[in-house]
């Protein structure tokens, strides 16, 4: 990729993660909370995790354990915010001591 | 042995340069990145576990707080973020100039961010919340005041970086501290765009 390229990419992806953040914004304003809008903000928040973690950390092809584990972590809290919303009293028995 | 020869094994033992591994940056920050994402991890459960035993709290707790300076300063965050990507890219053409350009961009954007947040404190106080008032409010001060810190020291570390960039230590070839800046505050972003959408977007 050459240099320009490169800055062209980057720019696409700063005005992504703008619209994203935006999306999101508005999505909280406006949208009653449920399922539809919680998915929406967990895929928002996983697609920007993965951005920055593959092209501004630059770990798209960089050693596969650190891309491993960076991008794992945009994978899990994502699903924790899914899981939670369905499963509130499940999670919450499971992790009670009495 | 030859002094050379020397000066090159010692060099080679100690340095945590690991280009051949192709891991961006060095170890040593990689060490301070993932422990600092597990810590936020840790609080990222603690989150999840207090809004399952609190359900009406994190229902409610989200619609009491400054949406508008929440989405502002995550804004701001992936901006800076942007900036530190410029900077990198310019370093490597050997505009050095144009790189400490970026940098100051991007401290003035930790900076705009530490404003920001502070009166969103204050906002806070003015509607009676604090860190006692209930579960909520107390994961949320202490999830953001932690990322406040992050911030202002990662914005000190970008200046030094430019200190460094201005007088000559760091180059098109030499820029190690910088990436590993540059990886550092990406860290300090991408720990905000969670905490955005758990306390201030979703319920």
């Amino acid at each position: 990729m050459t240099q320009n390229t490169q800055i062209k990419l980057i720019d696409a992806l700063w005005l992504l993660l703008i619209t994203l953040t935006l999306f999101s914004a508005y999505m909280a304003e406006r949208a009653n909370p449920g399922f539809i809008s919680i998915a929406i903000m967990a895929a928002v928040l996983a697609i920007k995790g993965r951005i920055i973690v593959d092209h501004f950390m630059e770990l798209k092809h960089a050693h596969k354990l650190l891309r491993s584990l960076m991008r794992t972590y945009f994978y899990v809290i994502p699903s924790l915010i899914i899981i939670v919303y369905l499963f509130p009293e499940q999670i919450a028995k499971w992790t009670s001591l009495s | 042995m030859n002094p050379a020869i020397t000066q090159e094994v010692t060099t080679e033992k100690f340095s945590f340069t690991t280009k051949a591994k192709n891991i961006p940056g060095n170890l040593a920050i990689w060490a301070a990145i993932l422990a600092e994402m597990s810590e936020f991890a840790v609080m990222f459960m603690v989150y999840f576990l207090a809004k399952v035993h609190n359900p009406e709290l994190f229902y409610e707790g989200p619609t009491r707080l400054n949406t508008t300076a929440g989405t502002a300063n995550t804004l701001i965050m992936l901006t800076s973020s942007f900036f530190v990507v410029r900077s990198v890219m310019a370093i490597r053409s050997d505009q050095l100039k144009q790189a400490t350009r970026w940098l100051w961009g991007a401290v003035a954007c930790g900076m705009l961010y530490l404003i920001i947040k502070y009166f969103e404190y204050q906002w806070n106080a003015t509607q009676g919340l604090d860190t006692e008032t209930n579960i909520f409010y107390g994961v949320y001060y202490y999830v953001t005041f932690n990322h406040f810190l992050h911030v202002g020291w990662g914005s000190a570390g970008l200046i030094w970086v430019i200190y460094r960039i201005n007088t000559g230590i760091y180059t098109k070839t030499e820029h190690e501290g910088l990436i590993n800046m540059a990886l550092y505050w990406h860290m300090i972003d991408l720990a905000w765009i969670t905490i955005f959408p758990l306390l201030y977007v979703i319920r």
